[in-house]
């Protein structure tokens, strides 16, 4: 499938299921008021799988897209789109930090657990998911006052939303057939 | 000029991030105004549209959950009702001489011939083509289920339970050449209805005195007569009246009130009063 298309139809896919099935999930993994209700969020799957010689400016306006796209779903203004385009403007460095190649020299590869391994893809992910939530997050709140509730709400977050993105992964990705 | 454009190249990706940046922060802090933003938020037609979607989907989803809700809203309502109509209020008649009631109140009593529990049930087998037909529900001895309770749906009557294991029951519904139901017509005439075993929308009153005064659509409704239904359930209601030649008796069509091919949901109904009544006229009959 051509590389457009196949962007497209997963942009579409990752906005639907988090729109219409994970939105309707509301979790807490702690009695109220600490941990308050938080949704699991796999849309920064979307940038996260973008091609390995995706320019910076495309990374950048295709995350504004998604996250304007997400925020227009859950009225939040914004606060989604925020986090993406940190996201998306960090995820070069961490790929050039991680790969042992440059990253024009990954042609037609996207970043996945084929292409990295499982650990580079972990810590990759990882990493750029926790940025997101910390920005989300910070961004939601506004304000340094109960910097304790917040910080658990994010480590619960993220600990939520790296399982559902690990189950996405698992699911989606083609399994080699010759192995057998 | 020629420097500017470089380090506008140069920096081109931070500036576009920051610009970005600015992007979102001004539609954040615009969405705090009291105008509210069009273009980002979940009242736009697109975002809409899907929505609307999705309730659709959800509420059809969810249709059976809403049902059950309803019918223990009827079951309540039917049993406040009930409350009222099954309680006969003698204080009118001067010639008796009161009893004396519980609360003190000696100027009228009141007398109880029935009181009902309702059970909802859900139905999960059901036959209209035998000689007898039987309905299977999904509560048994478990929930309280016995023997010779009758069943009503939200529209009429539909039978009599006949047999019961801890988690079903087995109902003999009306249209059985076993059972007859004693059935009152709007004028009062007594007669019991039968059934003919060819069609689950016909049901018969045959050997109607000529004198009854019946029209097409007339209500035909339970009498109390034979202690297995309540009373003023629907039956069904007229749709045709013959007249015998032989005889010169009416014979009435009935069209039962209960949709017996689309039956989904029942009411079990439990007569605390009924094992009582039964006993004093067994009692009665052996003498």
């Amino acid at each position: 499938m051509n590389v457009y298309a196949k962007n497209i139809l997963r942009f579409v896919v990752i906005v639907f299921l988090q729109v219409l099935i994970l939105n309707r999930i509301t979790l807490h993994w702690f009695p109220e008021p600490a941990g308050a209700l938080f949704i699991p969020a796999i849309y920064p799957l979307f940038i996260l799988l973008l091609p390995f010689e995706t320019p910076v400016w495309v990374l950048l306006l295709s995350g504004f897209t998604l996250g304007v796209t997400i925020d227009s779903f859950m009225t939040t203004a914004g606060m989604h789109a925020c986090a993406t385009i940190f996201m998306a403007y960090l995820r070069t460095n961490v790929l050039n930090a991680l790969m042992p190649r440059n990253l024009s020299e990954y042609i037609n590869q996207q970043p996945s657990i084929k292409t990295m391994g499982w650990m580079p893809f972990l810590v990759y992910s990882g990493f750029l998911l926790l940025i997101h939530h910390l920005v989300f997050f910070s961004v939601e709140s506004w304000s340094a006052a109960s910097i304790g509730s917040l910080l658990l709400k994010i480590a619960a977050s993220f600990v939520t939303s790296m399982a559902f993105i690990l189950v996405y992964i698992l699911l989606f990705t083609r399994q080699n057939v010759a192995r057998a | 000029m020629r420097n500017f454009i470089l380090i506008i190249r140069r920096f081109f990706n931070l500036i576009l991030f920051v610009g970005l940046e600015i992007v979102c922060m001004v539609l954040i802090s615009r969405s705090h105004s009291l105008q509210g933003d069009d273009l980002v938020s979940s009242a736009n037609t697109a975002v809409g549209i899907i929505y609307k979607k999705q309730s659709d989907l959800m509420y059809y989803i969810s249709l059976g959950k809403m049902n059950d809700s309803l019918l223990n809203e009827n079951m309540r309502l039917r049993k406040t009702v009930d409350k009222y109509k099954t309680t006969d209020t003698l204080q009118d008649m001067k010639v008796r001489r009161e009893l004396a009631s519980t609360t003190g109140d000696t100027t009228h009593h009141i007398v109880k011939y029935a009181d009902y529990i309702y059970r909802t049930a859900r139905v999960i087998n059901n036959s209209v083509d035998g000689v007898n037909n039987y309905i299977t529900i999904n509560r048994g001895s478990n929930e309280g289920i016995t023997k010779g309770m009758s069943v009503i749906s939200g529209t009429g009557l539909v039978g009599r339970v006949e047999y019961v294991s801890a988690h079903f029951a087995s109902i003999l519904s009306i249209l059985s050449n076993k059972q007859q139901v004693s059935a009152r017509l709007k004028d009062g005439t007594f007669k019991s209805t039968t059934w003919d075993y060819e069609h689950p929308d016909v049901f018969l009153m045959k050997d109607m005195p000529q004198e009854t005064n019946v029209k097409k659509g007339d209500s035909v409704f339970t009498t109390s007569f034979g202690n297995t239904f309540p009373a003023d359930v629907l039956i069904g209601t007229v749709t045709s009246v013959e007249i015998n030649k032989k005889n010169g008796k009416k014979q009435l069509y009935l069209k039962p009130a209960t949709n017996f091919r689309s039956l989904q949901y029942v009411y079990v109904l439990e007569n605390t009063l009924g094992p009582e009544r039964q006993q004093l006229e067994e009692q009665a009959i052996k003498k």
